[in-house]
């Protein structure tokens, strides 16, 4: 059988494809980010979602946690609560809707889009949010999640 | 008869448009409060509801057998963080829902909760003031349609009929958390005296006499939770105890007596990415002293039980379902021999409620859900006794529609 004069272009383009598929989860992927000011590199995932879930409310040096979170329905939340946090964001609602509601809790404060996002937690001390990793610049801390 | 049928309409369309109106309004007017910039610590938030019920017979919601727009829930909720470790909150609450409540501000919780310690194994502190009782999945937060799993909660758990019987009560909490490797514990206990009302006194003196119902002492309330990592599943028990005082005056056809209620609840929820179940079984024992024979012998456990599952269609619409059942006396689960004691006056469908629901809810923005649902019921113990007064004329099987629109911030 005669091999295709096509063949090398198709061959270049299915590497083209398979690595720009395989570069996706990457460029999708969401981290954790603070304020500049936060004293720690890492967090415990447990930490992360006691933050997360309006349960923890002082770092560990004492400092008052500010979280800023996006809409429910903005697919950065929703990606980081599921990869990062492994909880669904409606998960997350209703425990901030319980104890907003039953007085034993307050809401975190919901910014519009990731720029507001970054520029919150850049001027907030004590702030913790989330950003996708090209939206990160030296204006805040990427913290590392520890499993 | 044209005319009447014309004016029936209007009279609809009138109160169709009324609630519309309430609930644009509160929408248009809501985020110009929200652009006042309060500070950091201070949070202000809000809900508004409008329900429309229609049922084929019998009173649910005011004069549901015409369709009835009386369902109408505003809450304005504020809350401070002093300091990391003491939140306090408050929420007033407005509920018109039939002929039950009038929509008179209440203050529905004002807590002071102060975290004595937290960190990430475990955390533990006190709240003092006027608490939700931590019963069921549901309780604490029963009047924020966002929070509810459909437009009315399951009755035969969380009745309407009596729900100041162990909606809040005034006094202190202890709660705490635990973590291991496997899950979450936490538990909520507490005491303190519990708010009564008149829909208290209909259900279980059987009307509003001209002596009153008055909380004897202080009622203990208990939840104990655990949580998987993951939050796929949660457990909880969770229980209360009241003890109510009837001094009796002239013209009462009863004595002066006692009525001790016990509540209990066992609650599983399942979380899946699309879907999840939920069901929650319910004992209620119930006695009566000193009461004399009208009233004494009817001591009797109350029982109820559902099982609820939602499916998401999209991110923001989904599908739920549930039969839940209930039963006046968990010993005479077909009402023959509780129908039997009033020589048949009140039929047997009276002392119980088996039913199916089928409902959609729709996101349409995080802030504005929109719900419609259909009921199947065979019995009516779940109805209030005030909307329908004359029990032997109740209509054993009845369907429900219902839609509700809310709005929160």
């Amino acid at each position: 059988m005669r091999k295709s004069p096509h063949s090398g272009v198709v061959r270049g383009i299915a590497w083209s494809v398979l690595l720009w598929l395989a570069s996706l989860p990457a460029l999708a992927e969401q981290a954790l980010v603070a304020h500049a000011g936060a004293g720690v590199e890492q967090l415990s995932l447990n930490t992360t979602r006691l933050m997360f879930s309006m349960q923890l409310e002082r770092w560990p040096d004492g400092n008052a946690v500010r979280v800023f979170v996006l809409p429910d329905n903005h697919p950065v939340h929703r990606d980081f609560s599921k990869d990062r946090l492994k909880l669904y964001p409606r998960q997350l609602r209703r425990v901030w809707d319980r104890q907003l509601y039953s007085g034993t809790g307050q809401a975190p404060e919901t910014v519009a889009d990731e720029a507001a996002m970054r520029k919150a937690v850049a001027e907030t001390p004590g702030a913790i949010g989330y950003l996708s990793r090209e939206m990160i610049d030296d204006t805040v801390r990427e913290l590392q999640i520890d499993r | 008869m044209t005319q009447s049928v014309n004016c029936r309409l209007t009279a609809r369309l009138g109160r169709a448009v009324a609630g519309a109106g309430l609930v644009l309004a509160l929408c248009t007017r809501v985020p110009v409060a929200m652009a006042v910039d309060w500070g950091d610590d201070f949070q202000v938030h809000g809900f508004a509801t409008q329900g429309f019920v229609e049922t084929t017979d019998n009173r649910f919601f005011g004069d549901s057998d015409d369709g009835s727009f009386n369902f109408t829930e505003l809450g304005i909720n504020v809350s401070y963080r002093a300091t990391p470790s003491l939140l306090l909150a408050g929420q007033l609450l407005s509920r018109s829902a039939g002929d039950m409540y009038d929509g008179s501000p209440t203050v529905d919780f004002a807590v002071a909760d102060w975290t004595v310690s937290s960190d990430q194994e475990s955390g533990y502190g006190i709240k003092l003031g006027r608490i939700k009782n931590p019963l069921g999945f549901y309780n604490e937060t029963r009047d924020v349609a966002f929070t509810r799993p459909s437009i009315f909660l399951p009755q035969v758990i969380y009745f309407d009929a009596v729900r100041n019987l162990l909606l809040s009560s005034d006094g202190a909490h202890v709660y705490g958390r635990y973590s291991t490797d496997f899950g979450t514990w936490s538990f909520d206990v507490g005491a303190g005296i519990t708010r009564l009302d008149e829909n208290v006194e209909f259900t279980f003196l059987g009307n509003d006499f001209n002596g009153e119902l008055e909380p004897r002492g202080l009622s203990p309330v208990a939840r104990i939770a655990f949580e998987t990592p993951d939050a796929a599943w949660r457990f909880a028990l969770s229980g209360a105890s009241t003890t109510m005082k009837f001094d009796n005056e002239p013209g009462d056809p009863i004595g002066g007596g006692e009525v001790d209620i016990l509540y209990g609840v066992a609650s599983a929820q399942y979380t899946a990415e699309r879907w999840s179940l939920t069901a929650e079984y319910m004992q209620q024992p119930v006695e009566y002293d000193g009461f004399g024979p009208l009233l004494d012998g009817r001591d009797r456990t109350i029982e109820g039980y559902y099982l609820q599952g939602s499916y998401m269609l999209r991110n923001d619409l989904e599908l739920i379902a549930r039969y839940s059942a209930g039963f006046g006396d968990r010993t005479d689960r077909d009402g023959s021999e509780s129908s039997a004691a009033t020589f048949g006056t009140i039929p047997r469908h009276v002392f119980y409620q088996k039913d199916w629901m089928l409902g959609l809810r729709w996101d349409v923005t995080p802030s504005f859900m929109l719900r419609a649902e259909y009921q199947w019921n065979d019995g009516t113990g779940t109805l209030s006794r005030r909307e329908n007064p004359s029990l032997s004329t109740t209509v054993r099987n009845w369907e429900m529609f219902s839609l509700l629109g809310s709005y929160r911030f």
